[in-house]
């Protein structure tokens, strides 16, 4: 057992150690590996980026209530009187001063201009009333203060603020011939309403001509099992045609759909990639094993055998997939992790995330590389466990 | 024995190792081509709009409505050749999740300003005036449900309900229409917009935007300016734009695609150009005395360039063209399921004709440092070397 172990050790040195007389197709061997790497974990931490953005935005004990088959924000429509049976339901809570906490919230949208390209975006423009800023996790204001009811003046969230121009503490901003001012930043816990610009609900009811109706309302329930008898409510109501959700999981839903795809492209170009850079290792590989034919029959001849020269040709493909994989891995860190993007998201709005590398991800990138090391090494370390010794010494 | 067969037979001289290098390179153009084609239907938009079409959408947001008598008095300014409006109905068939791109407009003028763009029968032109309950359905979304003309179909909306609350509407399919020219995009679905103004419970006299042809592109501004004037310190102001630029837009907002794709394009391309490039330069050195003997037997040094040159463009092209014949395969697989994100997604002509060029300066650079190698060999060296 030893004996083996110490043929293996003996084997793997020389081989490692005349990784330099190959050096060339050895490094692109490493960079083919790291790009594919690179690229799959770029598309991986843009989907894990922005599906944690949204899918952490959600509470499990505050309610979501749309329209029916509404499936977002900015399709749905709730009637004043929906909101109130709505606000009087079972399983909301309620604060000190014996008043439900709900939110009936306008979601508009309204344009501005990207920072990075200049061009238009559509921006989400949400109407709250006074109980809403405090439905949402940590909410703080980081600069300025907080709108005052029933006057022209918004609040804008602090990743909107970065990415889009035109919406910076004091400056005036116009809808429909009415100024508005921008008084307060906000932040709200890297949540998908950094990304929205906030009012006075009543004031854009009127300014819109909405007077009469809201497209959601938020409660924050007793608990998150509440849900369920809220739901049971509305559903027995022949005048609430109403979906009602946790928010958690309306979220959910509005995230998994980008970033499934991102995800869906992400994989299928990785792994094609891979077999190119598959195709390079095996290349890399044999003819390794090709300029070692010498040295592999001289190690046969005195005794080694064929599962050491095996093991040792394994071991250096695997090594150079692991650099690459490595290389790869660090490089998506320093360029892609905390890379700020914007794009659609289910409201036909634009939502603010960052790019986030995780262990797990990393994790998979390596694998996909050792994976590419394991295969583009196995043929030919068996051709040289194979090679008969006559052959080598003469080749 | 001619050169063609001499670089033939070097190229295969080791078949594991020319297969492998094909594999790569079929896969780097697999890649370009998917990518390529992807980028340019997900653009579609902006190539299929001529510059004399104009939309006119709210100043505050595309999403926020403008009165139905804007519709008169754009119509009426002296410039507009053909107009008509648009109402977005937020469609889909039986559950949410089966989406469907339905407007409401008005049937003749909407017939009139897509005439360039879609094939109409007479007689699904005269039924789509006449029945108020019928909708135009373009052919692609007719195959996609199974649907024919004269079929009873429901409809549910998740914007609006009918005064009656239902968020389902009852249409007849009167007729469909075919595309004119590639770039057009029949998964769509048309319904008359008095009868869809008159059932639905609020919203009404409201519509979403206005599309318009100018008597020519000289116009363009000139009646640009008048529409956003008239309308300018009213309740509802617009933004006059080419449907080009709006196109843009709204493509630009999902982020940039172009430059996600030219990454990992060039990705590819960098693997494979380093992997094969390092590969020729081996093969020529082990040949390095064969070479030294093609030189003695008269062969000149341009004549051993061009060989070895050959070589790396050929096998460029034995990866890339079945490379580009998988891209063709995966583009017609996924046509359909990507039909509502990339609705005219194709391989097309010159996206194929640059990955060709693409496939020769690609051999050449692969070829280049061995060829000159080969080239500039010294007989006595290459026949002293071992």
């Amino acid at each position: 057992m030893r004996s083996i172990f110490l043929q293996i050790l003996a084997v793997t040195t020389i081989n490692l150690k005349s990784l330099p007389q190959r050096l060339w197709l050895s490094l692109a061997t490493v960079i083919a590996v790291g790009l594919v790497v690179t690229v799959l974990l770029a598309f991986l931490s843009m989907a894990n980026g922005f599906r944690r953005t949204i899918a952490d935005s959600g509470a499990e004990d505050v309610a979501v209530v749309l329209r029916s088959g509404a499936v977002s924000e900015i399709n749905s429509v709730v009637l004043r009187d929906q909101v109130r049976l709505i606000e009087d339901g079972p399983g909301i809570a309620r604060g000190p001063d014996g008043k439900p906490q709900t939110s009936a919230e306008l979601y508009l949208t309204v344009n501005g201009i990207k920072r990075s390209t200049g061009t238009k975006a559509s921006l989400p423009l949400r109407g709250l009333g006074p109980q809403g800023p405090a439905l949402r996790r940590g909410v703080v204001m980081t600069a300025g203060r907080m709108f005052n009811p029933g006057s022209n003046e918004i609040i804008v969230g602090r990743a909107l603020g970065k990415e889009f121009e035109g919406f910076e503490l004091d400056q005036t901003v116009t809808f429909n011939n009415t100024r508005w001012t921008v008084v307060g930043i906000f932040g709200a816990d890297g949540s998908v309403f950094e990304s929205e610009i906030w009012a006075d609900l009543p004031v854009l009811q009127s300014l819109f001509k909405r007077a009469g109706s809201v497209q959601t309302v938020r409660a924050r329930l007793t608990s998150p099992a509440a849900i369920e008898t809220l739901r049971a409510y509305s559903d027995t109501d022949p005048r609430l045609k109403l979906d009602v959700m946790s928010e958690a999981a309306y979220f959910a839903q509005q995230a998994s759909n980008t970033s499934d795809l991102i995800q869906k492209l992400g994989w299928p170009l990785a792994i094609a990639m891979a077999f190119g850079s598959l195709a390079g290792a095996l290349n890399t590989m044999y003819s390794s094993v090709a300029t070692r034919a010498t040295e592999i029959a001289t190690l046969r001849a005195i005794g080694f055998g064929g599962f050491s020269t095996f093991i040792g040709t394994m071991v250096e493909s695997l090594i150079l997939a692991a650099v690459g994989g490595v290389i790869g891995a660090a490089a998506t860190y320093l360029v892609f992790d905390g890379f700020t993007a914007s794009t659609m998201g289910a409201s036909f709005s634009q939502v603010v995330f960052n790019f986030q590398l995780s262990p797990r991800l990393i994790g998979q990138g390596l694998l996909l590389a050792l994976v590419v090391g394991l295969i583009g090494g196995l043929f030919p370390a068996l051709r040289a466990a194979r090679m008969p010794i006559v052959t080598g010494l003469y080749g | 024995m001619n050169d063609l067969v001499l670089i033939r037979k070097n190229l295969f001289r080791r078949k594991l190792r020319a297969i492998l290098m094909m594999v790569s390179i079929l896969i780097a153009f697999a890649i370009f081509g998917v990518l390529a084609s992807f980028e340019r239907a997900f653009n579609a938009g902006q190539d299929r709009a001529t510059p004399d079409r104009l939309v006119v959408l709210n100043k505050i947001n595309f999403t926020q409505p403008l009165p139905i008598s804007y519709y008169n008095r754009v119509a009426a300014i002296d410039g507009v050749a053909q107009i008509t409006h648009f109402s977005w109905f937020g469609g889909y068939y039986q559950e949410p999740r089966n989406f469907i791109a339905a407007f409401a407009v008005d049937p003749q003028n909407w017939m009139k300003l897509r005439d360039s763009d879609f094939v109409f029968s007479p007689e699904a032109r005269a039924a789509f005036i006449r029945e108020r309950t019928g909708v135009l359905v373009g052919a692609r979304m007719m195959e996609k449900w199974g649907w024919k003309v004269g079929d009873h179909i429901p409809i549910s909306s998740s914007v609006w309900s009918q005064k009656n609350g239902s968020h389902a509407w009852d249409f007849i399919i009167v007729g469909s229409f075919t595309a004119r020219i590639p770039q057009a995009d029949t998964n769509v679905m048309l319904m008359g917009y008095d009868y869809f103004n008159e059932t639905r419970s609020f919203g009404k006299d409201l519509i979403n935007w206005l599309a318009l042809r100018t008597t020519s592109v000289a116009a363009n501004e000139r009646v640009t300016n008048a529409i956003d004037g008239m309308f300018a310190n009213s309740p509802y102001e617009t933004t006059t734009d080419s449907e080009k630029a709006f196109n843009k837009a709204f493509a630009a907002q999902l982020g940039n695609i172009a430059l996600i794709v030219e990454l990992v394009v060039g990705a590819a391309f960098v693997t494979i150009l380093m992997i094969v490039g390092n590969t020729m330069v081996m093969t020529v050195r082990e040949r390095t005395r064969e070479i030294g003997v093609l030189k003695t037997l008269g062969f000149s040094g341009g004549r051993i360039l061009r060989m070895v040159l050959g070589e790396s463009i050929l096998l460029a092209l034995l990866g890339g063209l079945p490379g580009l014949g998988v891209a063709l395969l995966l583009i017609t697989r996924v046509r359909d399921s990507l039909m509502s994100f990339v609705p005219t997604l194709s391989l097309y002509p010159d996206i194929a004709a640059a990955a060709v060029g693409l496939m020769v300066v690609f051999g050449i650079i692969t070829g280049l440092v061995p060829a000159l190698n080969a080239m500039r060999l010294n007989i006595v060296t290459a026949l002293g070397r071992s």
